[in-house]
């Protein structure tokens, strides 16, 4: 259609309609600790915020959501405020349908961030195919399964931070680099996970608007001292601080930041989580209890039993077979691959290899992290989307990745009421968007042979997913089933983990060993 | 997702500024033509697995609950119990009043939920259960249901009238088919709401695409079976008998056909034969008499709470209950509903044409839910069928004039609506079914900067006709729209913001009743006068 507007209009307002369809869907608690969150707000001054501590679901994200929960509690209208909606209380209080529409209404309007990023993304691009292109990545974003389940039906508000994380790296692509910047840092203030992407912004930012790389080896004081562009690093430096001194200032003015740091970073947690997260220790858990039924019935030696990992109500887990894993042990992996992710950032510091940089920082931190949750797939899966249409390589990377990590978020929504909803959304959206990209990145010139276990596997997904299904159907009437209640997620969580960690590896060898994709 | 294949035949220009077509210009060329029509089927699953998120009718209302736990318990009494007990067993809970096929559905239904968990459907047991897995389960077989007898139905039948009708691309057919997989009241009822009416309309429509497709006894074979599904049916059964007994008699046009009217004829009655023959097996033949009684209980009243019939709406001004007697009321809806129907029977035995078809059933089923005994609200969802199947028309002023009555059909819903709690649904599916056609790209024209106006076209230089298709293009039937429109709007807002007066409790409803009486009237009409016009309007090619 030569006068195409690519617009997302369209687009948003039935995926809005559809969202509102979903207002009485499962919500999890993360919608009382939001409730919670806007009662503390409304109620407390400033610095009693990260001390509140009647329920259990204590403030635990940076100043600037709690600002933005502050905003959000003053909007309420009355009638809400009637149903109980700002009530702190140890318990969750009785609201009912006014508190969910207004709190799902408000993921939906904050999402609008997003939309608004994205539709910048499209319309800043040349007309043609570079302005198709961006237009199937940026629908392919906003019509994310992983976004649809998490934040409007599971309840968070992802689609407004990744809405900032768009319009940071929207920035980073037109050379803004300070507005990268402050976006990037307005981020870490909202939520503090986006410090996983850290080194890569780091790298990028450092090599584009710190430094003047010299064409020939300085040999004078000053020319070393010109390496440095000192007006951009101290208008970095100041804007960021300003950023952070907003965000922060207030709390240190009324001396509260140790409690405030203690809630962002609390390390009382286990490695993994209740439902292993698709990542390598899944892996190694999975292992680690092969290796028990082996010593069982195999070598026939007794094995203390412990406590389930699966249970999802022990905290700090203990392997039987297999070493411990300490929080040390996975910071440094996850620090280790991230400094190697930056490496090439730093030597070639185009917006395509830092977009791969963050890809790669995503996977680090949710292959190796301490205590992942499975929904943090979407920090690999929305950067990567970007490079995609560069080459029908990265497009099979994507497709491993997505379906494997889209996959893995099913045990998030276990109620069977959404079961036709999430099987059928992921399905089509996998249809629509493998189409699409397939239609929209150059072709190879072979065949690669690799794909075909990559065809493999996502085909193999359905018979994972429709037997996970009928266990989980007849686990009422066939009662030993439900001894095996674990064996579901279990099945789950290494399938989709052998998926993402194979992803994780091509996507490596791509980005380290070759070089034409990313010129 | 953007298609750069220019289109080969753009006859199709009353969908062409939608959004729906828009979403489908990926799928414009040749080779993924197909993809698009399991997309489409798709997207209505997913709508329609959301909307099962809500409520049903009579959740956590006991003694006696709704419709949900009419049909669960549907299925619990024929699984558990001999045939000959079904029309028998406790007809004061919810007694089986449906015709023999559904409760065969129901058995298998049964039969399959027993085997994910016996405690949904034991016997007294299970009255009033209201378990998680349940309805989930029950949504599920609606679903199923409806892509088993309703969808496959729209597909064909819209690729027909694209094939030898109206002459369009397959995606345009894909288009129209969404456009009427999309209609919203038949989704609040059957997924929100809960019933099966899917079946019974999928059935219905299965036998006039095999009426198009030249397959007579095919046809008569799938009527029965949507009779036996729910004796609702009879709204279109005049149309159909006609149009059969005018193909196999009617010596004007093709001559009389022995053969076709013995196949025809056996058809039927061995269809007939069969869904009877387990109750007559095992009961004798006084089972057939109890399930006459069972599914035609005409000793209830001319109609049920309130609906846009004749009857209820004329009923503020004369009560026809104090009037007359029972059995007088019964005589005059009967010949009240035989004389509304004359015109579209008439006109389809002697002019037994396939383009004539659907129109002369929309006249006929109309007729039937203005004049007959015993209406429900929901029986709009009868007349709305094949008044919905006219979108295939694809000619502006029918697509605008069946765009409106859908609309009234649903608001006429309200009142069900709102009591079951799916206010929330029955809002976003009016307006994403508007929407989707394109009825609101007015909207989007005044409200957004030139970059965001979205779709291929649309941006492009814009003709009046091409923003505006909600309104017929003559301007009384335009006065008629609009003011129907600011009627809705002034009820909807009244109601919300007043109680009614104490001694007319009922006013809003009544407000309702007659609005959506006065635009269904205009509108069967509307329908008369045009299969009038057209009765001798030949296809073009066939």
């Amino acid at each position: 259609m030569g006068k195409s507007n690519f617009s997302l209009w369209n687009i948003w307002v039935a995926s809005t309609l559809l969202k509102c369809l979903l207002f009485p869907a499962y919500r999890s608690t993360d919608f009382e600790v939001h409730r919670n969150w806007m009662a503390i707000t409304y109620h407390l001054p400033l610095k009693d915020w990260y001390i509140e501590d009647t329920s259990i679901w204590t403030l635990d994200y940076p100043p600037f959501f709690a600002y933005f929960e502050w905003i959000l509690s003053h909007l309420v209208p009355q009638f809400v405020i009637d149903d109980n909606c700002l009530v702190i209380s140890a318990e969750p209080p009785a609201f009912s349908w006014p508190s969910v529409f207004y709190q799902r209404s408000t993921v939906i309007l904050s999402e609008c961030v997003l939309f608004w990023a994205l539709q910048w993304y499209i319309n800043s691009s040349q007309p043609g195919t570079e302005r198709s292109k961006n237009f199937v990545v940026a629908s392919s974003i906003v019509l994310s399964p992983a976004l649809t389940f998490i934040d409007h039906i599971h309840f968070q508000y992802n689609g407004m931070l990744f809405g900032i994380l768009c319009l940071s790296l929207v920035n980073a692509q037109k050379k803004n680099y300070l507005a990268c910047a402050v976006f990037y840092t307005i981020l870490l203030c909202f939520k503090h996970i986006f410090l996983y992407l850290a080194p890569a912004y780091f790298a990028f930012l450092l090599r584009n608007y710190c430094l003047n790389i010299p064409k020939k080896v300085p040999r004078s004081f000053s020319s070393v001292c010109k390496i440095v562009n000192w007006l951009n690093c101290l208008k970095l430096g100041s804007s960021m601080a300003l950023v952070v001194g907003i965000a922060f200032g207030p709390f240190a003015y009324y001396g509260v930041i140790t409690p405030l740091v203690q809630r962002l970073f609390p390390f009382a947690r286990g490695l993994t989580h209740a439902y292993w997260a698709p990542n390598v220790w899944a892996i190694y858990s999975f292992l680690d209890r092969v290796l028990i039924q082996f010593y069982r019935h195999v070598w026939k030696t007794p094995v203390e039993s412990l406590a389930s990992t699966t249970s999802g109500l022990v905290r700090v887990v203990d392997f039987t077979v297999l070493p411990n894993i300490t929080p040390k042990v996975t910071f440094l992996l996850t620090l280790f691959y991230q400094i190697f992710a930056i490496l090439p950032v730093l030597i070639t510091p185009t917006f395509t290899k830092f977009v791969g940089s963050l890809t790669l920082c995503g996977f680090a931190s949710f292959l190796f992290g301490w205590h992942v949750h499975e929904k943090a797939i979407l920090l690999v899966i929305i950067p990567f989307t970007f490079i995609v249409p560069k080459d029908k390589r990265l497009f099979e990377v994507f497709k491993l990745l997505t379906c494997a990590g889209y996959v893995s978020l099913f045990p998030l929504l276990f109620r069977p009421a959404e079961y036709g909803f999430k099987t059928l959304y992921t399905f089509v959206w996998c249809v629509i968007y493998y189409a699409s990209f397939e239609e929209i990145t150059p072709s190879l010139p072979r065949r690669g042979f690799w794909n075909r276990f990559n065809l493999i596997y996502i085909i193999g997904l359905l018979p994972v997913v429709t037997i996970v299904s009928v266990l989980e159907m007849l686990s009422s009437t066939v009662p030993v089933l439900q001894r095996f209640e674990f064996v579901k997620l279990m099945i789950y969580s290494v399938y989709c983990s052998i998926g993402v960690i194979a992803s994780w590896n091509s996507m490596s060898w791509l980005y380290y060993l070759d070089d034409e994709i990313w010129s | 997702m953007p298609g750069s294949e220019p289109r080969t035949r753009l006859n199709v220009t009353t969908f062409r500024h939608s959004p729906l077509s828009d979403f489908l210009v990926p799928f414009r060329k040749a080779q993924s033509q197909w993809v698009a029509r399991y997309i489409i089927v798709l997207f209505a699953v997913i709508i329609r697995c959301a909307v099962g998120l809500g409520p049903y009718s009579g959740k956590g209302t006991p003694p006696m609950f709704g419709d949900f736990e009419a049909q669960r318990h549907w299925l619990e009494i024929t699984t558990h119990l001999p045939i000959k007990k079904w029309y028998r067993y406790d007809l004061g809970y919810w007694g089986l009043d449906y015709p023999p096929l559904t409760a065969f559905h129901s058995w298998f239904l049964g039969k399959v939920g027993g085997l994910i968990d016996a405690s949904w459907f034991e016997l007294d047991a299970s009255r009033g259960i209201e378990a998680e897995g349940l309805k989930s389960f029950m949504r599920i077989t609606v679903i199923l249901s409806e892509l088993v007898c309703y969808v496959p139905g729209v597909l064909w039948y819209s690729r027909w009238m694209g094939r030898f009708y109206t002459h369009i691309s397959p995606i345009d057919q894909t288009v129209v088919a969404a456009a009427i997989l999309f209609q919203p009241c038949l989704i609040i009822i059957d997924h929100g709401h809960f019933q099966y009416n899917c079946v019974m309309l999928g059935l219905a429509l299965l036998s006039w695409v095999s009426l198009l497709y030249d397959d007579y006894a095919i046809g008569a074979i799938f009527f029965v079976l949507s009779l036996g599904f729910k004796q609702m049916a009879l709204y279109y059964a005049p149309v159909v008998f006609a149009y059969l007994l005018s193909v196999c008699c009617w010596p004007l046009p093709n001559g009389f056909n022995i053969l076709r009217l013995c196949a025809v004829g056996t058809a039927t009655l061995s269809t007939f034969a069969v869904l009877l023959a387990p109750f007559v097996l095992t009961g004798g033949f006084s089972e057939i008499g109890q399930i006459l009684h069972r599914v035609f209980p005409f000793a209830r009243g001319i109609f049920e709470d309130k609906v846009a019939s004749f009857w209820c709406a004329t009923n503020t001004f004369v009560k026809y209950r104090s009037v007359f007697s029972l059995a007088q009321l019964q005589l005059l809806s009967l010949v009240f509903t035989l004389i509304g129907l004359l015109p579209a029977v008439v006109i389809i035995f002697l002019h037994p044409r396939k383009h004539l078809l659907t129109w002369a059933l929309a006249g006929c089923s109309w007729s039937f839910y203005l004049f007959s005994f015993q209406v429900h609200e929901k029986s709009v969802l009868l007349p709305l069928l094949p008044t919905t199947l006219l979108l295939a028309e694809a000619d502006h002023n029918t697509v605008s004039m069946v765009s409106w009555i859908n609309n009234i059909g649903l608001f006429s819903l309200w009142p069900l609506l709102q009591k079951d709690g799916l206010a929330l649904q029955y809002f976003v599916l009016g307006v994403l079914s508007n929407w989707l056609l394109g009825n609101l790209n007015w909207i989007s024209k005044w409200l957004l900067p030139g970059f965001l106006i979205p779709g291929p076209v649309l941006g492009e230089k814009v003709s009046r006709q091409d923003t505006q298709t909600v309104i017929h293009t003559h301007w009384s039937w335009s006065v008629i729209v609009v003011t129907s429109y600011i009627g809705i709007a002034a009820l909807h807002a009244i109601e919300f913001y007043l109680d009614p007066p104490r001694n007319y409790p009922d006013l809003w409803v009544i407000g309702n009743v007659t609005l959506s009486f006065g635009c269904f009237t205009l509108f069967w009409l509307w329908v008369n006068y045009r299969l009038f016009m057209m009765r001798n309007k030949k296809l073009k090619t066939q």
